[in-house]
């Protein structure tokens, strides 16, 4: 099993860009995909999409990113692609659901952003995980809820 | 076969030591289970150190100091000072702080286990902190605690269900409670542990082994 100890280096990098150019045209990169939840792991394995089984060890200084380069070499290379991250979208129907919405996210410790009249909750799992700790908030439409995915290249 | 019964194989070389957590309620046995994974692991050829976690004490870093398990400067002891989920999570700065004087002090360290203060099902790790964790419930907290999907039960990479030699003095239905937590969790996977009598440390041990030493 190949043991990756650092990133090389991002794919869009002149250097790098120039010499991953010559070997995708020969069909020698390969592409590690990572969850989005997992980009914060220094110590990860799994399987290429090229059918490797890979070993990451990075040091605690260094995290995986969309295009990292994990592997150049004369003839093979490999790249990181990393999931888009899910965000769940909720949305309160008036102040106090806004205020009593507020009072969950923090207490149940989620990471957020806010968009607007919106707040969005990083999905590490099922969004139905999420809903049903809003209890009356979601299941008397006080909060309405959907998902933001995407999936990375 | 348990892998302390054949010749380990030797383990991928790494500059960094991989580092683990294990965490859950108060209670639950993750001392225990590490003074159980500590040999477990010595006899698969890891080398390894410790990084406890207490409220306003340094009682389980003494336990396991004066265990003869493990030399004790390999223990380093962290008072989270507040709610314990503190300092694995939101700014686990003095557990990395800990771990990196760990890997200064000793060249070659291959592990180092990060044992969180009891805490309740909600705990979780930072990934910033450890590559990989473990959470510890017993049969004696009841067999619901699976179905109430914490987030620590949740989302954690081996949920392990500790002292089952309890389950028909307190009632509870192991088989029944192992099916809910495999159903609660999906593809993660779930150990059943005795960690006073050592039933299923080794497979512990193999999964750590597996997931983060990436031992065949």
């Amino acid at each position: 099993m190949r043991v990756i100890q650092r990133v090389l280096g991002n794919r869009s990098e002149a250097a790098m860009a120039k010499r991953l150019h010559h070997l995708e045209h020969h069909g020698a990169v390969d592409v590690l995909r990572v969850a989005s939840a997992d980009i914060a792991r220094r110590r990860l394995r799994a399987t290429t999409q090229g059918g490797e089984e890979v070993a990451l060890a990075l040091p605690r200084d260094q995290i995986l990113f969309d295009g990292a380069v994990l592997v150049l070499e004369d003839h093979h290379a490999l790249i990181a692609r990393v999931g888009a991250e899910r965000w769940l979208r909720l949305v309160p129907a008036s102040i106090p659901d806004a205020l009593e919405l507020g009072y969950h996210a923090g207490n149940l410790h989620w990471r957020v952003r806010f968009d607007g009249g919106a707040i969005l909750v990083a999905l590490e799992g099922p969004a139905e995980d999420y809903l049903v700790r809003l209890g009356a908030l979601v299941t008397e439409g006080r909060v309405a809820h959907s998902v933001d995915a995407a999936e990375a290249g | 076969m348990s892998a302390s019964a054949l010749p380990s194989p030797a383990l991928p070389e790494t500059v960094t030591a991989a580092r683990i957590g294990i965490g859950g309620p108060v209670g639950s046995g993750k001392t225990a289970l590490i003074e159980r994974l500590i040999p477990a692991l010595q006899a698969r050829g890891v080398d390894l150190a410790v990084v406890t976690n207490d409220l306003v004490t340094k009682e389980d870093a003494e336990r396991l100091r004066r265990s003869g398990l493990i030399d004790p400067a390999r223990v380093e002891a962290v008072e989270a000072g507040a709610c314990p989920h503190t300092v694995i999570r939101e700014d686990p700065t003095l557990n990395i702080a800990a771990g990196d004087d760990l890997e200064a002090k000793f060249p070659g360290l291959q592990l180092l286990i990060f044992e969180s203060g009891g805490d309740n099902l909600a705990s979780t790790f930072s990934l910033d902190l450890v590559d990989w964790w473990i959470f510890v419930i017993d049969v004696a907290g009841g067999d619901d605690i699976p179905r109430k999907r914490g987030p620590g039960v949740l989302r954690c990479d081996l949920l392990v269900i500790n002292k089952v030699d309890l389950a028909p003095h307190v009632g509870v239905d192991l088989p029944g409670m192992l099916a809910e937590a495999a159903r609660v969790r999906g593809a993660k996977p779930v150990a059943a542990t005795n960690a006073r009598s050592g039933e299923g440390v080794e497979a512990v041990a193999d999964a750590i082994c597996r997931a983060v030493l990436f031992a065949p």
